[in-house]
Parts: C-alpha cells; sequence; structure tokens
C-alpha cells in the first residue's frame, strides 16, 4: 500500500512538473464576467487576425499582479497585464515595465495626449473609467445630481464606503476636497472631513468591488460611489439602479496595459497593445465592457457617448489628479484614513 | 547550539555518534533553509533598507514603536491570538475525549463534522459566519423577530465575530493535536481510578489534563500562532477599525508596496512568536518531565 | 456529581458539533440558492450550480490543486517523521531551539512568505521555479510544521520502556523503529499528512504569488471569480471539493488507520 503510495506520487510529480512554455502570448487580467467580455471584443479578434494563441492568466488583483513583477523584478511570467496609470508610473519608475513609444506601438498617436502624459512611457491607456455615483432608483424620490447629496437625510444608514485599500477611496477623498473647497492635489482637509461626516452616516467599509455591489443590489444601501463601467454592467443586469457623474465632476480611473521588462514575448505583446488600442478595437471595448476610451476619433452608440467618457469635451471636464504626489502622499493618507474616517463609522 | 560547541571539545567517537543523531534533520533542514530562512532572510534585510534609500537604518522600527496604531495592532493581535487559544483548546477537549474513548457509530460523523470546517475554504465559511451574525443576520433577525431585542446585538465586524470565525477555522487543529494526545493516555488508568472511588473530577484534574499537557500546549501554541498570522478572517469579520498585524501586512505589501515596512511588522510577528513557541515547547518539556516519574 | 459532569460533557460535545456545523450549513444553503441571496425556503432551490462544475474552468484547476495537495502530504510526512525524530525521540541537545526553528515558518503571514519565496526564486534566477515546483515547495514550508507538530505529539507519548525492552531483546534500532515505533506513531504521521493535504489543497495566499499562467489552482480561481462576482456557484465548488477531501480522508484512514487507532483504543 505505502508503495503503491509512493509510486501514485511519482507519477503525479513528473507530470506535474512539466515546463512547456510555448511561443504564445499571456495576457493577464481580472476574472469573473469581464473576463468573457474581452475574450469576445479583443482576445479572439487579435488571435484570429495574428494567427496565435493567447493565454488568459485571471489570476490576481492589479494589486498583486504588480507586486508579483516587483518581487520577480520584471519577470512575471505574464507578457502583458492590466493595470492603472499609478501603477505604470510607479513601475516605469522602478525599471520594471517596458516604455513604449509611438515607434513600436502606432496607436498611441491616436490617444489624448493630457490622458497618455498622465500613465507616462509604460502604460497604454486602454479604457478610462470615472467615480460615478451609484443610487438605487426605486428608493430615492429624487435622483442626485451632485456629491453633496451623499449627506441627504434619506441616505442616513443607506451608504456604503470602499476601505482605503481600494484606491477608490482616496480618489473620493480628492473629489470631496474639491467640492468643498479645497484642492484635489494641495488641500486635502476638507475632504478629510466631508469622508469622516459621510463615514458617520454610513454602513462602515468594504474592499471588495464585489461586496461593495451586493449591497447595493440587494437594497442594503441606496447610494455609493461606484466605477462607471461596472455601474452600467450592473443597470444593464436589471437591477433598479442608475448612476450620474455628479456636476462638480470627478476623477477618472485610468487603466493601462503594461509589459513587463522581462515578458518573454515583447514584440508579440507590444502588437496586441497595439490591438487594444485600434479604432475598431476601442469601438467594441467602449460597447462591450460600457467604459470609455482615451481615443476621441472612435464612432460609438449614442447612448455610450451620453454616459461614457469619449470625447475631448467629456475628458477636459474630469479633475486630472497628479499621480505622482497621490502615490508620495499615499501611506500618510492611509493612516490618516484610519485614524479620522474609519473610527467615525461606529 | 551551545551544547553542540561543548559537545566539539569532546573526544571524536561521541562526537560523530551524536552527529550522526542530527543526521534525519538534514533533509527537513535544508528545504527550510532555502524556502523559508534564505528568503526570510531578505526580507529581514529589506526591513532595515529606508523608504526610497540606500544603506540600513533603524527608521522603520522607529516608525513601528513610535506610532499607537502600530502598536494597538500588535496588542489586538496578541489579545484576538489567546482568546482564541483558549477557545479552540477548551472546545477542543471534550471532542477530542469523544474520539479518543467513544465506540459509538455516531465517531465516524462527529470526525468527520470535527475536521470539515478545514476542509471548506475560508473565505467563503467566513462569509457564512458574516450572514449568520451580522446586524441583519440569522441572529439578529430571529432575536428581534422574537422581540427580544430591539436593536440588532454587535456579533460581526468586531472582536467577538473575529473570535468566533477564528474559533472555527482553528478548531480541527486544536482537535487533531488533542486527540493524538488522549490516545496516549491508558483509557484503564481512568477506569482502575474510578473503581477505587475517584470521582469523574478527579479523574479529570489529575489524571486526564496533567496526561495530556503535551496535546493541551501544542493546541494552544497552533491556535496562537494561526491565529496571529491569519489574513481573512480578520479582513472579513472584523471589519475596517479591525486592524491586527497581518491584516496591516497584506496592505503595506499589496496597497502601499512599502515592503521594508511589511517586512518590519513581520518581524515583529515572527520575533514574538518565536517567543511564544520557545516558551510552550520549554513548559511542555518541563511538565511532561515533571510527569515522568 | 458524577452525573452532572457527565451530562455537562454531552451538553457541550453537542453545542460544539452545532457550533462547527452552523456555517457550513450556510454553504450548502448557499449552493442551492437560486441567487446570491442565501434562501432558506426548500421550494426555493436548484441544483444547476452544481452542473455548472462540470466545465475544464473548474476541472482543470481541481485536478492541479489535488496532485499538489497528495505531493506535498506525502514529502511532509516524510521530512515530519525525520525532524520529529530527532526532536521528540532522540531529544538530542538543543531540541527546544530545533523545534521553534522547525515551526517558525506558522509564525509569517503567508503573504509575506509568498514575496519572500518569489524574491529569493527571482535573485537566485530560478524563474522557472515560479508555477508548480514553486508551489509545492511553498506548500511545503507551510505544512511541514503541522506534520512535524502531530508526529512529535505521537512520539512524545510513545513509551520509551518499549524501545528499551526491544533493545534488551536483542533488535536493531532498524527493527525497533520499524516494528515498535512507526506503527504506534503511524496516527499521529497521517493526522499530519491529512492536515498538510488539507492546508495545500485550500492555500490561497501563498499560491497567489506562485501560480503561473495558464496553471492554476482551484482556490486561487475561486477567488479571482469571487473578485468579480458572488455568486452561489461558489458555495456549489466549495462543498464539491469539501466532500472530495472528506473522501481522500477517509482514504488515508483506511491505508494510514489512524481509524484503527480509534476503534481499538490506544496501546
Amino acid at each position: 500500500m505505502k508503495r503503491a503510495l509512493l509510486a501514485a506520487s511519482a507519477v503525479t510529480l513528473s507530470s506535474v512538473i512539466t515546463l512547456a512554455h510555448g511561443q504564445d502570448l499571456i495576457v493577464n487580467s481580472y476574472g469573473g464576467p469581464y473576463e468573457q467580455i474581452i475574450q469576445d471584443a479583443i482576445i479572439k479578434p487579435f488571435e484570429e487576425q495574428y494567427g496565435v494563441r493567447v493565454i488568459y492568466d485571471a489570476v490576481g488583483s492589479s494589486q498583486q499582479d504588480y507586486a508579483k513583477i516587483k518581487a520577480t523584478k520584471g519577470r512575471p511570467g505574464f507578457d502583458v497585464v492590466v493595470m492603472s496609470a499609478s501603477q505604470s508610473l510607479d513601475g516605469c519608475r522602478e525599471g520594471l515595465l517596458e516604455p513604449m513609444s509611438v515607434e513600436t506601438v502606432h496607436n498611441l498617436a491616436y490617444l489624448n495626449p493630457a490622458i497618455s502624459a498622465v500613465a507616462g512611457a509604460c502604460g497604454a491607456v486602454h479604457e478610462i473609467q470615472y467615480l460615478s455615483l451609484l443610487y438605487r432608483t426605486d428608493k430615492l424620490t429624487e435622483a442626485p445630481t451632485s456629491w453633496k447629496d451623499l449627506f441627504n437625510e434619506d441616505l442616513h444608514g443607506r451608504i456604503v464606503l470602499p476601505t482605503f485599500a481600494n484606491i477608490m477611496a482616496a480618489y473620493l477623498t480628492q473629489i470631496m476636497a474639491s467640492v468643498y473647497g479645497g484642492d484635489i492635489n494641495d488641500n486635502i482637509d476638507p475632504g478629510f472631513e466631508a469622508m469622516t461626516r459621510l463615514a458617520a452616516q454610513s454602513i462602515g467599509f468594504e474592499q471588495a468591488s464585489a461586496i461593495l455591489e451586493s449591497y447595493i443590489v440587494d437594497g442594503r444601501v441606496w447610494a455609493m460611489p461606484f466605477w462607471d463601467g461596472r455601474a452600467q454592467l450592473l443597470v444593464d443586469s436589471g437591477a433598479p439602479v442608475d448612476y450620474i457623474l455628479p456636476e462638480e465632476g470627478s476623477i477618472p480611473l485610468i487603466a493601462t496595459l503594461n509589459i513587463p521588462v522581462g515578458a518573454d514575448n515583447k514584440e508579440l505583446a507590444l502588437k496586441f497593445v497595439d490591438f487594444f488600442l485600434a479604432k475598431t478595437s476601442q469601438e467594441r471595448w467602449v460597447q462591450s465592457y460600457k467604459v470609455g476610451s482615451a481615443r476621441s476619433d472612435i464612432e460609438v452608440s449614442d447612448e455610450a457617448r451620453a454616459r461614457k467618457i469619449t470625447t475631448q469635451a467629456d475628458l477636459d471636464e474630469l479633475l486630472l489628479p497628479n499621480l505622482a504626489s497621490l502615490s508620495a502622499n499615499l501611506a500618510e493618507w492611509g493612516m490618516r484614513w484610519e485614524r479620522e474616517v474609519v473610527p467615525a463609522a461606529r | 547550539m551551545s551544547s553542540l560547541a561543548i559537545n566539539a571539545a569532546k573526544d571524536r567517537p561521541m562526537r560523530t555518534a551524536l552527529l550522526r543523531k542530527y543526521t534525519p534533520l538534514l533533509p527537513p533542514a535544508l528545504i527550510l533553509l532555502l524556502f523559508f530562512a534564505i528568503p526570510m532572510g531578505m526580507m529581514v534585510g529589506l526591513s532595515f533598507q529606508p523608504k526610497g534609500a540606500s544603506g540600513a537604518s533603524l527608521a522603520n522600527y522607529e516608525r513601528f514603536f513610535n506610532d499607537d496604531f502600530t502598536l494597538i495592532g500588535l496588542g489586538r493581535t496578541v489579545l484576538m491570538s489567546g482568546l482564541v487559544a483558549i477557545c479552540v483548546t477548551v472546545m477542543g477537549y471534550p471532542v477530542a475525549y469523544f474520539l479518543a474513548r467513544s465506540r459509538s457509530p455516531w465517531r465516524a460523523v462527529v470526525f468527520a463534522l470535527a475536521i470539515a470546517p478545514e476542509l471548506a475554504g475560508v473565505v467563503l465559511r467566513t462569509y457564512g459566519w458574516l450572514i449568520i451574525l451580522e446586524d441583519h443576520g440569522f441572529i439578529n433577525n430571529a432575536l428581534v423577530g422574537l422581540g427580544l431585542i430591539s436593536e440588532p446585538l454587535p456579533l460581526a465586524k468586531n472582536m467577538f465575530g473575529v473570535v468566533i470565525g477564528l474559533t472555527h477555522v482553528i478548531l480541527p487543529f486544536g482537535i487533531l493535536s488533542l486527540l493524538t494526545s488522549l490516545q496516549g493516555v491508558d483509557p484503564n488508568l481512568e477506569k482502575s481510578a474510578q473503581i477505587l472511588g475517584a470521582s469523574r473530577l478527579s479523574v479529570i484534574r489529575h489524571i486526564l489534563v496533567p496526561l495530556t499537557i503535551p496535546g493541551i500546549v501544542s493546541s494552544m501554541l497552533l491556535a496562537f500562532t494561526m491565529s496571529a498570522s491569519a489574513y481573512a478572517t480578520p479582513a472579513i469579520l472584523g471589519g475596517a477599525g479591525f486592524k491586527v498585524l497581518a491584516t496591516m501586512v497584506y496592505e503595506q505589501v499589496l496597497f502601499y508596496i512599502d515592503w521594508s515596512f511589511a517586512a518590519v511588522m513581520a518581524n515583529v510577528l515572527l520575533v514574538m512568536m518565536l517567543i511564544v513557541a520557545f516558551i510552550g515547547s520549554r513548559l511542555e518539556m518541563r511538565l511532561h518531565k515533571k510527569l515522568q516519574f | 456529581m458524577n452525573r452532572i459532569i457527565s451530562s455537562l460533557f454531552w451538553v457541550s460535545l453537542v453545542c460544539i458539533m452545532a457550533f462547527i456545523t452552523l456555517p457550513l450549513l450556510v454553504v450548502m444553503a448557499a449552493s442551492l440558492s437560486p441567487t446570491a441571496q442565501v434562501t432558506l425556503i426548500p421550494g426555493e432551490w436548484t441544483t444547476r450550480w452544481y452542473g455548472d462544475l462540470i466545465a475544464s474552468r473548474w476541472l482543470d484547476p481541481f485536478m492541479l490543486s489535488a496532485q499538489i495537495a497528495v505531493l506535498v502530504a506525502v514529502i511532509s510526512g516524510v521530512l515530519g517523521l525525520l525532524a520529529a525524530y530527532v526532536v521528540a525521540f532522540e531529544k538530542c541537545p538543543g531540541h527546544a531551539t530545533i523545534m521553534s526553528f522547525l515551526l517558525s515558518p506558522l509564525a509569517v503571514p503567508q503573504i509575506v512568505k509568498g514575496v519572500a519565496i518569489v524574491l529569493f526564486l527571482s535573485s537566485a534566477g530560478l524563474y522557472r521555479w515560479v508555477g508548480t515546483p514553486g508551489l509545492i515547495a511553498a506548500h511545503i514550508i507551510l505544512t511541514l510544521p503541522f506534520a512535524v507538530r502531530m508526529i512529535a505529539t505521537a512520539m512524545f507519548n510513545f513509551d520509551k520502556n518499549l524501545d528499551r525492552a526491544g533493545q534488551s531483546l536483542g533488535a536493531t534500532k532498524a527493527q525497533r523503529i520499524r516494528y515498535l515505533l512507526l506503527p504506534i506513531i503511524k496516527p499521529g504521521v497521517f493526522s499530519g499528512m491529512t492536515f498538510a493535504f488539507i492546508i495545500s489543497f485550500n492555500n490561497i495566499p501563498l499560491s497567489v504569488f506562485l501560480v503561473r499562467p495558464g496553471e492554476t489552482t482551484l482556490p486561487i480561481t475561486v477567488i479571482n471569480y469571487l473578485e468579480y462576482s458572488l455568486d452561489p456557484v461558489l458555495a456549489a465548488v466549495n462543498v464539491a471539493s469539501l466532500l472530495f477531501v472528506l473522501a481522500v480522508i477517509f482514504a488515508f484512514e483506511k491505508i494510514g488507520g489512524f481509524s484503527a487507532q480509534i476503534h481499538g483504543g490506544s496501546k
């Protein structure tokens, strides 16, 4: 019996340690329903056009992916990864990500220069979301228009907030600073004051977007900040919710495609990035994932046009934070959040 | 280590005989060295590296020990782990005793259930507890529905919820530690003591507990160390205000990308655990020796 | 007095078992629920989530996790036995210190171990180890302390007089280990291996850093899915893998006979 066990484990050992690594492109992004959308809109057309195989790697949040890139000094095992502009900047500065230029990725030339500049040399902006105000259409008598509406009496105990480890929290604080007479970069105090007041009438904090989402879907909360892309997916799913871009404006979440410096398949990775930024791909992406684009020459439905960031005018209305100063301030703001905002909730 | 050095001075055959006694240790020690000690050494090195600068300094440690927020987190970690260690051992003992002594057909069922918590993934199980304990969870809804309380009891998003959740996660480990130990106690000892007129209570006090000291210590140590480094349960059941060292480490690694500070916290945790483990195994040896007549 | 203690014992046993079972029942109810909300009304239950499990998105990770867990269990059992022998049987000088060293991986949060191992592998140029070999090595670091503890506890209980008796009857050291020590501590070895299996099979925090694209373990697949949606299929995955692990434990029990120990009482 013991011998059988040993033999069995020897067999599994040899089957497990096979190191086949072909010339497939490995793309790391998110799991769940997102995976299906990116497969249909981008990956399958790419595979057809170039006659290659893409291995989709859904492991890890973008935070975990960045940590993995850092720990492996730029050789995380995937060739392309979806992260955010602030991670692009950090990774570029630390020499972990491959710089891209118009020569290697032609479609970079069509992106809005201001947005591209925010992401730096190593990030190719493939989508833009903004922090929207998501609310229950069946519970609120009047649709909100302003961030200040979150403080309304009828939303007392009907709001959930992100934890600080969700970047939404820092952005919301910056927005509140701007709404209440401060500044998103240099005068954050009014933001913390507002968040402390907001926390006092919230039901608490959650980190994962899936959990935050479940609160508003099952009606425990009636309003909360949320990215507009996922908000739109919720609306489409038939939940009694809707979302707005409040009149004071909002901060965008600039998502980027990045290539780790040690990627095995850099050439194909650059082609993939270029393909994702192409006009037709961006159009498909905006239509299917319900997000905005940094390309203003795309043609999309009127509905997407109305609600998503697709034009120069839309882009101009956004509050663009200085990401370098955000990353420098993050630890300090985090401490402040834990000391001031969190205790106010109970 | 020092005893090794002393022995080295003695004559050769004795030394080789002693060294040979250590040879079985070689494979496990090698694996631990390669995939634990060396990597952790790198992390320790990192903890002395000031943020955004080169060289070595104690700045990160100063930051840790001068900040009431991190110190409260340390205290909370110790309190939480201590409570879980007690709960796990107290609750695990009757179950382990039943498993060790009973011959009823129910034993197989109890055994399966006793280890079942560990079989279900920790994340979903913790959400299971959340559904039971939260403000609009099963317990509060039932109590409010029965008119026993008007406001929901604060069962989740605090220390209580975390201790419940962790006890549930770690209980199987406690039961198994205690079981191995209880099986080593001859049931005839208990029987003969009872025949000689000892009450159940004194059998427990004078036979069972003293003879199972290794199991009790091992269960408490295991529970303590496991809770102190657990992440998912405190994060989900503790709520945003409930920060322990492990959850702070996660945030430093993944969100703030400040690995030096994360390494400081991990080292503080490691030193605390080593002290506890050392005290525990010393205590165990001493108590064990005392009982060997 | 005796009766009070006896009934106290039974009452507490029942309460503890209820405590253990309760959240598992919730997960089970969730796996049968038609919506993400947990339903407790029997008429509204559905088994369709279990049907969704028969797909390579769940089966492939399941196979990988099972293979890794078996290997990790066997290796931890062997290594744990070797280490426990020195520490708990021979009680070599410095055994308390060595024990602390062997248990020390337990004290480090898993994410730190994960980052540290990846950092080490990449500094040593062992990029190819990231993936299944790295996963196995990392899981062993995690499970070895458990195996050592369980086996050492069993060895502490081993009556040294038996060994002395064997010695005086002329048995060699190898024979004494083979015929006296091993059979008696076998339950300890197998409970150590069982836990190694379970820990490896369910591990998330270390695996996140070490899985290779295209080769994901089951728990990692679950949490990636969880990041985006909270639907009952996750509960179904959980219940199904719970049943699988239970089956493995009973198989281990048949081979390793910790049931024989439980049935036959102890020596």
